[in-house]
């Protein structure tokens, strides 16, 4: 068509550019300076057990569960019995709740033990290789398997002596199936024991244990829990038909299930009450807690009494027992009310002991659940003195010639839990590590580096210098996330057995959750200080300084970036800084590498 | 997690638009969505600057400065000529500020879009003549200071709606667009590409040196724009069917202004005026749009 108009070209007299902006380095333009800074999620510094859960989620979210899984065995061996019976501490804390309610991080973890159970997934976790020192462990509870697990990775040999015939401690025998099914403990038992140490039962161990071992081992730790449930000094309690609530569980847990009927009383506050209660219930019995002190006081989780209640468990409280009396098959407790003088804010409620009214109470059956100690006195750690570290959840004994003793679970720990006995597993393990490697006298300033937000939770991720060992201990809180980027989305709701279900059988409580609700979940998660490649960074950079690098990861090209700060404020998570920039640090040769982020 | 864009960039670094220019993160959004297969003409604005001085160029396709007033008409002029060679791929796009559109560059665009040329014309509006020296223009909103508008002078008129004056001319698409969507604002873009006519979007680009901002809160700043109703995000065809593409959460105007320099001026009550305003043409627009008053 051209061709049959007669055009004539006419020179064009345009100046055309013919190179690019790139020789401008606009870097020079900058008085602050962008940078990738990975921080800590405040759930992760709330655990005891120092999980990176912001990870985890980030994981679940993504599909990788072997990868999250594995996340949480670098710091708690196990994620399948504290995603049942954790009283998950991490959930208050999370950042989501101040937006619209905390990601079920407790249901995220048991379903992810769930998973690997369920696909036999073997973990690949970093083990440093062999050190010449042996450790004894006694007692095959939560925190001497942990101890066991932790440092067996840290290249140490470890034996572990349990007195019980099977190993579990108070998850094998105090805590009952409908929270705990015994197959879930016994698979992460193997778990832990697979990295390679062994367990020895029926192997009751006796203090002269403590002289001998020397011969052998360089430490030993002692976690033999609180498992003696102690007297209530009234009249009665030794009467035939008063059992301790603790042997009453174990007996149960044995297998042995015996008829209940009618009332029974539980006296007592704690978990083990609750457990008694709820279990004396499943056996057909009308149960009665009965507590000194307010509902709001008891030590039991909130959760468990709740369900209790609902499940028909009566609660008494405010009242002791004064004496218990026998007739017949019968027996009659005499409970005295104790009214409330003084309540603290913060604090259990303080009771007014003069005599008031009594009352009568007649029940078939009474179990004595008040708080547990331990069962021999050479269990608890010795009082301080020269040559004893005491640490937040465990303690160390050292003397010339002998192993080193280390205390950590109940015996050690203010507050009796799982996950408090893991935490106490870890760093008795970070210390006798460090005690074996520098010498007792760098604990203090070595673990303060593992230190998870700065608070009392350790990380073995830190300690073995694993990659998320970079991460800063600031704690991200809520107003640093940039909640633009998040929709509200309900919290899933912990699938349960009917209440009516759950009253005759010990079939598990809380049921599983589908792979697809459980990632719906972790989408949730704010991922609070770490970087999940949301791309934001490089999306909105006006300078394109931003750049991806092969592995996935992304850098700030220095020479280019004008220090606007928008992809630090377009990060949702707070996974960047802008920071002053330093004229010295501006010229050095390592330009492009201080941001990279991999 | 990442949002759902293309991810090539036509743009180079070493521009030398401000830090935190809204508008250079606006031309990389749109050339992501365009591809190289476009020709751009730039009537002057900021991005006549940032585009480089000769012999650069920051951008990765053939562009064509032109004068103030012409961004319409050597639009349709570049098409004429490649319609002359036969080629029906590549795409023609203006790209001008507020002032090159709003202003002088006005009746170029209404003349071409009336003619219905084959094009799509873009308005970064960072709602002053910003390069020049932050002068008013006709897009600057009520309320703001300006070195035109200063002290007590401040802005008593009214931002111009532009979209609406394109949309009297029943033009096949025009759409509202900000810098803080990106996927909004590139799924419009691809829209708009793969319309024949006249097509018009108005891109929200924030300008921390004229709205004295810090530059970090620049993209911020553009989302509290669409959350506040000050700047809602929507799109005409046809002239008639109107589609709202985000409907806000109820945040107070005020909370966009008082992050800004250019209005720290205004007093509670010129606040609850403006808010008035706002909340008027949102209920303008959703009249239009065929939705139901809320409350």
């Amino acid at each position: 068509m051209a061709q049959d108009m007669t055009m004539k070209m006419i020179p064009l007299f345009i100046p055309r550019s013919h190179v690019s902006t790139a020789g401008n380095k606009t870097g020079s333009w900058r008085f602050l300076r962008p940078r990738y800074d990975e921080k800590t999620a405040p759930c992760s510094a709330a655990c005891p057990a120092g999980e990176d859960i912001g990870r985890i989620a980030m994981l679940t979210a993504q599909g990788l569960f072997k990868e999250a899984w594995e996340a949480i065995l670098k710091e708690n061996p196990l994620p399948g019995v504290c995603g049942r019976v954790c009283f998950h501490p991490c959930e208050p804390a999370c950042n989501r709740g101040e937006f619209d309610e905390a990601v079920a991080i407790h249901t995220l973890e048991r379903f992810l033990a769930d998973t690997a159970a369920r696909y036999q997934l073997q973990a690949d976790l970093e083990r440093r290789s062999p050190r010449k020192q042996r450790v004894a462990v006694v007692g095959a509870g939560p925190s001497g398997l942990a101890t066991a697990y932790f440092l067996t990775r840290l290249g140490y040999r470890c034996d572990v002596f349990e007195a019980t015939p099977e190993a579990g401690g108070v998850l094998r025998w105090g805590i009952p199936s409908y929270r705990l099914p015994v197959a879930v403990l016994r698979r992460e038992i193997e778990q832990m024991r697979r990295t390679g140490f062994e367990i020895r039962c029926n192997r009751r161990l006796s203090r002269e244990f403590l002289q001998e071992a020397g011969a052998t081992y360089d430490a030993v730790y002692l976690g033999c829990g609180h498992a003696k449930i102690p007297f209530l000094n009234i009249p009665g309690e030794d009467l035939e038909g008063v059992t301790d609530g603790l042997s009453f569980l174990q007996r149960v847990n044995r297998g042995d299930e015996p008829r209940l009927t009618g009332r029974v009383a539980i006296i007592g506050g704690g978990n083990t009450a609750v457990d008694v209660a709820r279990t004396s219930l499943r056996l057909g019995a009308k149960p009665v807690l009965i507590y000194r002190r307010r509902r709001a006081d008891m030590p039991a989780f909130p959760d468990e009494i709740q369900m209790a209640l609902e499940e028909g468990v009566e609660l008494l409280e405010l009242r002791t027992v004064q004496r218990i009396d026998r007739a017949g098959e019968e027996y009659t407790l005499t409970l005295r009310q104790v009214p409330v003088v003084n309540c603290a804010a913060a604090g259990k409620a303080c009771v007014q002991a003069v005599p008031q009214e009594c009352e009568r109470l007649a029940v078939s059956k009474v179990f004595r659940a008040i708080g547990l100690t331990a069962a021999e006195s050479w269990f608890d750690p010795p009082p301080n003195e020269n040559r004893v570290i005491r640490l937040n959840n465990s303690v160390l004994a050292y003397a010339d010639g002998a192993p080193i003793i280390a205390y950590g679970g109940d015996v050690a720990n203010p507050i009796k839990s799982v996950v408090h006995a893991v935490a106490s597993a870890k760093e008795a393990a970070i210390a006798l590590d460090i005690t074996f490697q520098e010498g007792a006298e760098a604990i203090g300033e070595r673990m303060k580096h593992c230190r998870v937000g700065g608070g009392s939770a350790l990380s073995m991720e830190i300690h073995m210098q694993g990659p998320r060992c970079r991460r800063s201990d600031h704690v991200v809180a809520f107003d640093e996330i940039n909640a633009d980027y998040f929709e509200l989305s309900p919290r899933i709701v912990q699938p349960r057995l009917l209440k009516e279900e759950r009253i005759d059988s010990f079939a598990e409580i809380e049921l599983k959750i589908s792979a697809n609700l459980a990632m719906r979940e972790a989408e949730r998660c704010f991922n609070c200080g770490l970087c999940n490649q949301c791309d934001n960074c490089r999306l909105f950079c006006p300078d394109l300084a931003v750049v991806k690098d092969a592995d996935s990861g992304r850098h700030i090209n220095y020479d280019y970036c004008k220090g606007c700060g928008i992809c630090v404020v377009e990060c949702p998570r707070n996974a960047m800084a802008l920071e002053e920039e330093n004229q010295t640090q501006m010229n050095t040769a390592e330009e492009g590498v201080h941001g990279r982020l991999t | 997690m990442q949002l759902n864009v293309p991810d090539r960039d036509y743009m180079h670094s070493g521009h030398v638009g401000c830090p935190g220019c809204g508008a250079a993160v606006a031309m990389k959004f749109v050339l992501r969505a365009l591809g190289n297969k476009t020709i751009m003409v730039l009537p002057a604005c900021c991005w006549s600057i940032i585009a480089g001085p000769y012999p650069q160029s920051t951008l990765q396709i053939p562009l064509i400065h032109s004068a103030f007033e012409t961004g319409g008409a050597m639009a349709s002029g570049v098409r004429a000529a490649l319609d002359v060679k036969g080629d029906k791929e590549t795409c023609v796009v203006t790209w001008a500020g507020d002032g090159g559109t709003f202003d002088i560059g006005f009746q170029a665009l209404s003349g071409a879009v009336e003619r219905n040329e084959d094009f799509i014309y873009f308005c970064y509006d960072n709602e002053a003549y910003m390069n020049t020296g932050i002068q008013r223009s006709s897009s600057t909103p009520y309320g703001a200071w300006t070195t035109t508008t200063p002290g007590r002078d401040w802005k008593r008129m009214r931002k111009k709606n532009i979209v609406e004056a394109l949309v009297a001319h029943r033009i096949p698409y025009a759409a509202t667009a900000s810098i803080a969507y990106p996927e909004d604002l590139l799924r419009k873009v691809s829209k708009a590409r793969s319309i024949k006519g006249s097509r018009f979007l108005h891109i929200f680009a924030s300008c921390p040196t004229g709205w004295r901002i810090p530059s970090e809160i620049s993209v911020k700043i553009a989302r509290m724009a669409v959350q506040t109703n000050i700047f809602p995000l929507y799109e005409v065809e046809n002239g008639r069917k109107y589609t709202i593409n985000f409907m806000p959460k109820g945040y107070l105007v005020k909370e966009y202004f008082k992050l800004q320099g250019r209005f720290k001026h205004l007093s509670e009550s010129d606040l609850d005026q403006i808010q008035a305003m706002v909340e008027e043409d949102w209920e303008l627009l959703l009249r239009k749009a065929g939705v139901p008053l809320q409350g």
